[in-house]
């Protein structure tokens, strides 16, 4: 009882919920951009010619061979000194885009940056999932719709993809479990999300425990709230090809 | 682009401070991917055939815990260890020590289940004919399920292996000197061409991760040639 023995001050649990909805917000939009990249991704690798499928394989295979903390750190200070001059001051400083009573601001570089990258990352895999699932479709079913008299796109779009993305949604919903967990990195580029706030909380408090210990308990909260939900929407898929 | 950023500094992001200094570089990321994969394919080994092996209660507990591993980010799982492991043990522990501890904990948890699944994957007609010809329950799965399954899981351990090489970038945040933590040292150091920095140390892990990859799939096609000579 003695390491809990002290509370935290209420500023300080503040500042963690604070985190944890910059963490929530980065998720969701990560998980939308990744699915829908990935999904172009994946179907553009499937139908493009050779030298898309060529490219997009490269892409997949560098992303995904490479920790996500060095892509982090390359979108955070290498593509500020690859980009033009006036393309990275517009960038850093402040815009907003005035929407009635309210006013949508422009978000901080490294908030630009982590968004980036923990996309382009989430989308590799998703792309990857995708994939496996088209993969998981029996080639008869292809076969039957072009018997059909269906077109290539049409066999595409209205057989194969939705077998695939039933396949595929157990193992995206993992993807999208990993992309939670992964924004706690963006710590590392200054953006204040739940893991960069529970070590602020520690150095200004040295209550690691408190700190460490409502951080984790907000991230297993989290991740324990998608997984039942990815799951409970498998379950209510009618052709129950999702239960595996 | 900027090759000399790269070529100056070329010695200490491979092997950092060493030999005057403690070693450092892709030379610690090869350390601590070795070390951590090591304890994470024995920890996963054990809590794999645990959750094989258990019933009702236990095993709900036991997937309880692996799945708290799996749904913690592993920062925050090298943070705890770096403030809890000096308090449980009493003694100092540095800190590649206890980014091995956090990673060994994550790869173990994930390797459980694939161990698990790997024996479960063995159909039930070979435990009975074990049963059957007297052997014990843990002598079946000594002799007769393990050597079978963990040629399936062999695959598994590679994957966490790779997954595990690309994680050690994370002893970054306690500040351990890896491959990472100098790129930063020298990106700080020379201010000027972050790019070729961070694109050289992608390569670096790029090609280790692929190394691993091939190195496996040699190795799976050698061991697959002669059974099939014999079939």
């Amino acid at each position: 009882m003695s390491l809990f023995g002290d509370l935290l001050a209420p500023r300080y649990l503040i500042w963690l919920l604070q985190g944890f909805g910059v963490t929530l917000a980065l998720s969701a939009a990560v998980c939308v951009a990744g699915t829908g990249l990935g999904l172009a991704l994946c179907c553009l690798r499937e139908t493009g010619g050779r030298l898309a499928g060529a490219g997009i394989a490269g892409f997949v295979g560098l992303v995904r061979n490479t920790p996500l903390l060095v892509q982090l750190f390359f979108w955070y200070f290498g593509a500020a000194a690859l980009m033009p001059a006036w393309l990275t001051a517009w960038l850093n400083s402040p815009h907003s885009l005035p929407l009635g009573p309210a006013a949508l601001t422009w978000p901080a570089y490294e908030t630009l940056a982590g968004f980036l990258g923990l996309t382009l990352y989430a989308a590799a895999y998703i792309a990857e999932e995708c994939r496996a699932g088209l993969n998981g479709v029996r080639p008869a079913q292809r076969e039957a719709g072009l018997a059909l008299g269906l077109t290539d796109l049409q066999v595409y779009r209205h057989i194969a993809l939705p077998q695939a993305l039933r396949i595929a949604w157990l193992p995206v919903v993992g993807q999208y479990l990993n992309a939670i967990k992964n924004t706690s990195l963006t710590m590392t580029i200054g953006l204040a999300e739940l893991s960069y706030a529970a070590r602020e909380v520690e150095t200004e408090t040295f209550l690691a425990f408190q700190a460490f210990g409502i951080a984790t308990l907000l991230y297993v909260g989290a991740v324990a709230a998608v997984e039942a939900a990815g799951h409970a929407v498998a379950r209510r898929d009618p052709a129950g090809t999702a239960r595996r | 682009m900027n090759r000399a950023v790269i070529t100056d500094n070329l010695g200490y992001l491979l092997a950092g401070a060493w030999p005057d200094g403690p070693v450092g570089g892709l030379m610690l990321t090869l350390i601590l991917s070795v070390e951590s994969g090591l304890a994470s394919a024995m920890l996963g080994l054990v809590l794999g055939i645990a959750l094989a092996m258990s019933h009702g209660r236990t095993r709900r507990a036991l997937t309880l815990g692996l799945g708290l591993f799996r749904a913690v980010p592993i920062v925050m799982l090298i943070f705890w260890s770096y403030f809890l492991l000096p308090i449980l043990f009493g003694v100092s522990v540095p800190e590649t020590g206890t980014v091995v501890t956090a990673l060994s904990l994550v790869g173990g948890a994930y390797l459980a289940y694939a161990v698990a699944a790997g024996i479960e994957s063995i159909g039930r007609g070979q435990w009975e004919a074990g049963l059957a010809l007297g052997f014990g329950r843990w002598q079946v799965l000594r002799y007769l399920i393990l050597p079978r399954a963990l040629l399936a899981m062999a695959p598994s351990f590679v994957n966490q292996w790779t997954a595990l090489i690309k994680d050690t970038a994370l002893a970054y945040v306690v500040g351990v000197p890896e491959l990472s933590f100098v790129a930063t040292q020298v990106n700080n150091r020379a201010m000027v061409y972050p790019a070729e920095i961070f694109l050289f140390v992608g390569a670096v892990y790029g090609c280790l991760c692929l190394l691993v990859d091939r190195l496996a799939a040699l190795l799976a096609r050698q061991r697959r040639r002669p059974r099939a000579g014999r079939a």
